[in-house]
């Protein structure tokens, strides 16, 4: 147990159970905070739904089934760590990978909604499995347009190129993902009929409007700090070595420079792909995307408290993994960062 | 010690020029919404419903155009639905960003400066804050606020604030606690201590001026995210409204314009575009600024 790579494993390991439980929490929290039940939120009372023979025994009964009766912090524990049902029978939580059942849909357990394909297809084909497509495809857009975009911008910073970007960037960050959506779609469905407004989504030669429209966003973000970074190097004693041996400001750049601003890339790359799969929430929406962006909302604003529970630790373990993952790539890249961590420096 | 502002390199400038006078323009036409709006942005005219902008064909001609860049679904005139919500940009840049600043800035200068514990405990509650999906932390945090607080226009506004300081302050509290961590280890702070200077001096006259330009710059990065994130909000629909009973947004926003325009699409993409086009003035013109001062800033340093 005294090896420091154990104990600093350890360590990681324990603060990422900390924070699960945390996020669990806090959403359990404010989502039962809301007002109104499943039954009567604050959606359905916009779009009044009519159910027929809604009397106070049926409710009585339907609480106790999907436990909504119990004391709050019963009904944590049996959320995360499980509990008996009717017959007796003890049944695991969520820390068996048991996200509930879904109460909107019934019959349907919260991992059926967002895992299962439907028949006769593989996995990809499963809400998930679309959602993570999606942003796979957002994700590769976005690097590989946006870096080369801020690598351009950083090597001659006052021409009238860069200064052209700087422009562009602004634009796209300002324009919210939902209106270019919409327009797309107007546009190009409607009006041009290049695409069809319902488009078969097993198709991916359809993908790239939707994770275009994700992209931009993010697109944009990187290119502004891949820009950023590499002029904050710009100034460091060894860039301005690289360049006094004789090297063209373009090899340094794309050798010198592009390896140490690598690692704040990649730590800021982490949180964007995780914002991607936010706003894949309203893109998907907008064209019925089968993800589970919809899902997501209609949980929300009718308050299916196990689809809210399970896709926020979804979201939860995500950006731990993709954190993790980064922080060991950029401790693979760049020794300084290796030294850090196992000597425990801030 | 760092000008704020450096307004001489600003006027040299065509872009900065440029959001400088787009923002006083705007702030101008916020300050006198009452004046300007042609029409009351509340009422709607059962006659007169979604009719396009004058410059569409079969609109109303040019010169008896009454509504000039249309009405909506509910007949409302959405120049002055448009004037009014410039009111509720403007406030919430003004008010929720500050807010969201002064909080994050506040808890990073207590983990930086004290750290220990304290800072142990700050980071971890900064990671589980960025482990949740912001936009649904925020959504919660607004249906939960306004379903405690009467449904006003200041109400509306209030949840939304709060909302987006519950998310926000945190990127803040990083900036500002890896700045302080910076500047407490360099060889000033230490000449200062050396030569007798209380904590409340160092903090004061050394720490917190070299950590205000980080702060001043954050606002003006933030000020589209507030901006856009109404948009969205109010695109979903829970945006700043003081309604909860099925009626629709008593406050005259962008997002609630997007909202009211979005089921007549088809026929008139123009109650999407308007707003959106307002949104990106704006938005860009802060960014830009934001570009400008992040350059100018590390020029100096």
């Amino acid at each position: 147990m005294n090896s420091p790579l154990l104990q600093f494993l350890l360590k990681k390991f324990l603060r990422v159970i900390v924070i699960l439980v945390s996020v669990a929490f806090i959403t359990f929290l404010l989502m039962h905070a809301i007002p109104g039940s499943p039954w009567n939120s604050y959606f359905s009372s916009r779009q009044p739904q009519i159910f027929l023979g809604v009397d106070e025994a049926w409710l009585r009964e339907i609480n106790h089934r999907f436990g909504l009766d119990l004391p709050l912090w019963r009904q944590f524990t049996r959320y995360m760590i499980g509990d008996w049902d009717e017959t007796g029978r003890f049944f695991c939580g969520a820390v068996c990978g048991n996200l509930g059942p879904s109460i909107r849909q019934r019959g349907r357990t919260v991992v059926q909604v967002l895992f299962q394909p439907p028949e006769r297809q593989g996995f990809w084909q499963s809400r998930f499995g679309y959602s993570i497509r999606l942003v796979f495809l957002g994700t590769i857009l976005s690097v590989g347009l946006g870096i080369p975009l801020g690598i351009v911008s950083a090597i001659r910073p006052r021409s009238a190129l860069s200064r052209g970007i700087a422009v562009l960037l602004a634009a796209l960050i300002s324009i919210p993902n939902f209106v270019l959506g919409l327009l797309a779609i107007v546009v190009l469905a409607s009006w041009l009929k290049i695409m069809r407004v319902l488009p078969d989504w097993s198709d991916p030669g359809q993908w790239i409007i939707p994770a275009l429209v994700l992209a931009v966003m993010p697109l944009a973000n990187i290119a502004r700090v891949t820009q950023a970074t590499l002029m904050n190097i710009a100034h460091e004693d060894y860039i301005r070595t690289a360049r006094a041996k004789g090297l063209t400001f373009t090899r340094v750049i794309l050798v010198h420079m592009l390896r140490s601003a690598l690692a704040p890339i990649l730590t800021f790359l982490g949180p964007t792909i995780m914002e991607m799969f936010t706003g894949s929430l309203i893109v998907e929406s907008l064209f019925s995307f089968p993800g589970f962006g919809r899902e997501y909302w209609e949980a929300v604003l009718r308050l299916d408290y196990p689809v809210i529970m399970g896709l926020t630790l979804i979201y939860a373990c995500g950006i731990l993994f993709l954190n993790g993952l980064i922080e060991m790539i950029c401790a693979a890249l760049d020794p300084r960062i290796r030294f850090i961590h196992y000597q425990g420096a801030p | 010690m760092i000008t704020f502002f450096p307004w001489r390199q600003a006027f040299k400038k065509k872009t900065i020029w440029f959001s400088l006078l787009v923002i006083a323009a705007l702030g101008l036409v916020a300050l006198l919404a009452p004046w300007l709006a042609p029409h009351d942005p509340y009422e709607m005219r059962t006659k007169q419903t979604s009719l396009p902008p004058m410059w569409v064909q079969g609109g109303l001609k040019p010169g008896e155009a009454a509504f000039p860049l249309g009405t909506d679904r509910y007949g409302r005139d959405v120049l002055s639905r448009l004037i009014y919500g410039t009111r509720t940009a403007f406030f919430l840049a003004l008010t929720t960003v500050p807010l969201a600043a002064l909080v994050g800035a506040l808890i990073g200068f207590l983990a930086g400066y004290i750290g220990g514990r304290l800072d142990t405990f700050i980071q971890l509650t900064t990671d589980i804050l960025q482990s949740l999906p912001g936009i649904l932390f925020m959504v919660m945090v607004i249906l939960i606020f306004r379903s405690l607080l009467a449904p006003t226009w200041l109400n509306g506004m209030f949840t939304l604030m709060i909302g987006f300081a519950a998310v926000a302050w945190v990127s803040l509290a990083r900036l500002v606690r890896v700045n302080v961590l910076l500047i407490k280890s360099q060889l000033f702070i230490e000449a200062a201590v050396g030569l007798g200077a209380s904590a409340w001096r160092v903090i004061a006259h050394h720490l917190f001026p070299n950590t205000l330009h980080v702060i001043l710059v954050w606002i003006i990065n933030n000020v589209p995210a507030i901006i856009l994130l109404e948009a969205i909000l109010g695109y979903i629909g829970v945006g700043v409204t003081g309604a909860t009973d099925g009626s629709e947004f008593t406050v005259v926003s962008w997002g609630g314009m997007f909202f009211a325009g979005r089921s007549a699409l088809n026929r008139n993409p123009w109650m999407l575009v308007i707003p959106s086009l307002c949104i990106l003035l704006l938005s860009m013109s802060f960014i830009l600024l934001a570009n400008f001062l992040n350059e100018s800033t590390r020029r100096q340093g």
